[in-house]
């Protein structure tokens, strides 16, 4: 018997976990397949679950399995394998499975083979294929050991829609509960709600004027000076490569060859002296101001106004006089 | 950190660089596996992102060894740029250009041709792929995995590590390789043939290593310049007497130029600079008047492999061979060795083949990859100059006049020269220059103008390297002496030799010196780890697809 543990979340059994059930038939059109429910109140999900009619829905419903922890997912699955003495587990390659499959085929002393793209049966025995050298190369492997193998197939490599119902007249299989005794079971994780990445990555590609600070500016605390005249001007901070490279500032400001590519209404350049690398990120901005010692750099070459002067006098005395003006 | 379990894969033969050796090695592996009627698993690793990206030459090709490895090349649409129609040879002084009456004999290119050696790889690449072979493109050798004294194949570099080594979320650890056989092709100054050379002892009784670093860019000028196929060298300026090395001006079609200078890795100015004197032999006459108007297409820098026959390691060992630049196969008299590469890569393939074949590729068995190289094309041309590079350690007239004595004896009843490691030959500021350093000409660089001449940043950006900024750094070096040592006694020879500016000295705001590595300007030309005077910088390979990109060069 094959055993496939299904994904859900948000009360959605994902597309993946359907995915895995396609490529378990695809090898074994008629064998039996099982498919596992952890969670808490997935009674619903059951039956949706069992409607598609590919075999029994066995579920286990307890309090520790309410958001995904690792420690929960081994210690059920683990039960649930060892009650149903499966042959063949197969789950979706989500991140989830790489959390706890991993640790629960140790446990067993299972081989898992993951990331597999492609089965098939030769002499009865199952063939894995999985990419290697970053998808340069398939490899095709067979798992040795003793049964349960586990076995994760890479999203998309199946087709959701080629699950095939068992039950011809459209029936649901049946939903049996399977009793884990919980007793015992301690969890080392707990799970916070979920959340999106709150920080967005700076885009200097949509900003209307940058002040970019290069070499010149000499040390971390100095870029204060330009960060003033940027509030100042209403403008993004950037910064050329060692400015990032010394980690002054982060490396999502760096603009250049290495960076991002920028086009601002208006880019000041404070002690960039323009090597070639800096210059193809920023050639595109409409008005160039360019602050620098020394009259040679080249950034004059490509600057529409030019100071020739330390930043550290020519910087404050813009800063007062945009400030001045904005009263 | 915990372990990271790593994929291996088994194959016959392994090779590793897909330059002009490794990719005839593969082919020839190939022919031999059809020939015999046998499967064999083939795999060349190769760091470039695609093949030939990394590869950088004048370049004149002999094409004897092209010709026995693929008889009809020219109908199978090799790309030869021009067969060599005229040459020249001129010594230069500052200002004047002596050209000399007769072309000496191993500078005389006819049946040879210009080719570019990107190009020439990436169609190398293709016939090796259409044979069978698995050529991974993007992937260094990291490491030599070596077993009970044997070595077993190799472990390519991990992935999606960060700047301090740890794993991010895309990481994918190295995969070890093994290999009945593996044949290290990587190159002049490999980074696992460096280590195959101090974990066993291949270079007992030869002499040491010798190298050059040649800058070259390639120039798209107005048309007439230089005619195609017409193939210039020049000796003397501006380079001075004690420093080997010359330029080259290759005429291609389109209106293309290559040109570049080799500088021998064995000066003795600690101020000398490679990039500088590039500057200044295009601001001579010859050279500055063939540009004008033109306009720069592409740079790069390599080092390369000048010592000879007697430089050369053992080159056989259990489970490995060594072939092409990697172990020094280059004639540094012609100035040519794709050839030879290509040679010692296909006579490592009959070995390697015959070793697999028999089921013993122990060292004994593989000797027979030796045996072919002394009874064949390669020692019969490089024997006989085997002491030229060294003599040129004796300064330009008499090393000439000894090349000019080989050349006549054949190199017969001449006593083996012993040559120095060139990196010892530095010497102090004080040493070379007295106490007052500033008044000597080579402390002043020569103007840059971003028109012909241009500054070390700038010719990175045509070079076209990238690497992923997010990684750990790629040259490891120990920085206790930098500004302990080697600033006062040599000034910071790093920041000269290296043609990529990856090495800056930054003063803090306090006063004191700091190393800074611009690990992401490395072009892979393997200088820094030749030259430093103390053998403090390893170069090992940045993750895989990173580097310089030579289209066209």
């Amino acid at each position: 018997m094959t055993l496939v543990v299904v994904e859900h979340s948000a009360g959605v059994i994902s597309r993946a976990s359907w995915e895995a059930v396609a490529a378990v038939q695809s090898v074994a059109p008629d064998g039996e397949i099982s498919l596992l429910l952890l969670g808490s109140g997935i009674g619903e999900l059951a039956a949706v679950a069992a409607a598609r009619g590919v075999g029994p829905v066995h579920v286990v419903e307890d309090a520790a399995l309410g958001a995904y922890t690792p420690d929960a997912y081994i210690f059920a699955v683990g039960a649930a394998v060892a009650a149903l003495r499966p042959r063949l587990v197969a789950m979706a390659h989500s991140y989830q499975a790489r959390d706890y499959a991993p640790a629960l085929a140790a446990r067993l002393g299972a081989p898992l083979v993951s990331d597999v793209v492609g089965l098939r049966l030769e002499n009865g025995e199952l063939r894995f294929r999985r990419p290697m050298f970053q998808g340069k190369l398939a490899a095709e492997v067979r798992a040795v050991g003793d049964a349960p193998t586990f076995v994760a197939l890479q999203i998309g490599a199946f087709r959701a829609d080629g699950v095939k119902s068992r039950t011809d007249g459209g029936a649901s299989s049946p939903v049996e509960r399977l009793t884990v005794d919980f007793t015992g079971f301690t969890n080392r994780q707990t799970a916070e709600p979920p959340f999106r990445e709150a920080r967005q990555a700076v885009d200097l590609s949509q900003a209307e004027r940058i002040v970019a600070v290069g070499r010149g500016i000499k040390a971390q605390e100095h870029i204060a000076v330009a960060e003033r005249l940027a509030v100042a001007l209403g403008a993004e901070l950037a910064a050329s490569r060692p400015i990032c490279d010394n980690g002054w500032l982060p490396m999502d400001r760096q603009v250049g060859s290495s960076g991002q590519t920028v086009a601002p209404k208006l880019y000041v350049a404070v002690g960039i002296s323009g090597a070639i690398q800096h210059l193809v990120g920023m050639k595109g901005a409409r008005t160039i101001v360019a602050i620098n010692k020394d009259p040679d750099a080249p950034i004059f070459e490509v600057a529409d106004y030019g100071v020739v002067g330390d930043l550290f006098e020519v910087l404050p005395a813009f800063t007062s006089e945009l400030s001045k003006r904005s009263r | 950190m915990t372990p990271v379990t790593r994929e291996t894969l088994d194959v016959d033969v392994l090779i590793v660089g897909g330059g002009p050796a490794g990719l005839a090695c593969a082919l020839r592996l190939s022919q031999h596996a059809t020939q015999a009627g046998v499967s064999l698993a083939v795999a060349v690793l190769e760091k470039a992102r695609e093949a030939g990206a990394h590869s950088l030459s004048g370049a004149v090709l002999d094409p004897s060894t092209l010709r026995d490895l693929i008889p009809d090349f020219e109908a199978q649409g090799a790309p030869i740029a021009t067969p060599v129609t005229s040459d020249r040879v001129y010594f230069l002084t500052e200002r004047r250009t002596i050209r000399l009456p007769i072309v000496p004999p191993p500078l005389v290119n006819h049946g040879n041709s210009l080719v570019s050696l990107n190009q020439l790889v990436k169609w190398l690449a293709e016939r090796v792929e259409k044979a069978g072979v698995d050529l991974f493109t993007g992937f260094a050798g990291q490491d030599v995995l070596i077993e009970d004294g044997r070595v077993v194949g190799v472990r390519t570099g991990d992935r999606g590590l960060d700047r301090a080594g740890a794993p991010k979320s895309g990481f994918e650890p190295g995969v070890d390789v093994r290999a009945k056989v593996t044949v290290f092709c990587d190159g002049v100054r490999g980074n696992l043939t460096k280590q195959l050379l101090a974990r066993f002892p291949l270079a007992d009784g030869r002499e040491p290593e010798q190298f050059a670093v040649g800058l070259k860019e390639l120039w798209e000028v107005p048309a007439g310049r230089l005619p195609v196929g017409r193939v210039v060298h020049t000796l003397g300026y501006p380079l001075r007497h004690e420093e080997f090395g010359g330029g080259f001006l290759y005429g291609f079609p389109d209106n293309h130029v290559s040109l570049g200078l080799v500088a021998g890795l064995d000066y003795q100015d600690p101020l000398f600079d490679p990039h500088d004197a590039f500057n200044r032999f295009k601001r001579h006459p010859l050279v500055a008047r063939l540009l004008d108007g033109g306009r720069l297409v592409r740079y790069g820098a390599k080092a390369l492999p000048e010592g000879g026959w007697n430089t050369i390691p053992r080159v056989h060992l259990d489970g490995a061979l060594i072939a092409g630049d990697a172990a020094g196969f280059l004639n540094s008299m012609r100035l040519k060795g794709i050839h030879l590469a290509m040679r010692t890569g296909m006579l490592a393939a009959d070995a390697a083949f015959d070793a697999v074949q028999a089921g013993d590729t122990s060292a004994g068995r593989l000797a027979s990859y030796q045996r072919a190289i002394d009874a064949g094309t390669v020692r019969r041309e490089l024997y006989p100059v085997r002491n030229v590079h060294q003599a040129f350690g004796f300064g330009l007239i008499p090393g000439a006049a000894f090349a000019g004595l080989a050349l006549l004896t054949g190199g017969r009843w001449m006593q083996d020269l012993a040559g120095h490691a060139g990196h010892a030959r530095m010497r102090t500021l004080q040493w070379y220059h007295g106490l007052d350093v500033s008044k000597h000409r080579r402390a002043g660089r020569v103007e840059v103008d971003r028109q012909l001449t241009f500054d070390r940043l700038t010719n990175v950006h045509y070079s076209g390297t990238a690497h992923r900024e997010d990684q750990p750094g790629h040259l490891l070096v120990d920085t206790t002496v930098c500004t302990t040592r080697c600033g006062p006694e040599f000034g910071h020879p790093c920041i000269r030799f290296c043609p990529a500016q990856v090495y800056e000295i930054h003063t803090e705001a306090d006063g004191t010196k700091r190393l800074q590595i611009n690990a992401a300007n490395c072009v892979h030309c393997k200088t820094c780890d030749i030259m430093d005077p103390y053998q403090v910088i390893t170069w090992v390979p940045p993750e895989g697809g990173g580097g310089p990109q030579y289209n066209g060069m």
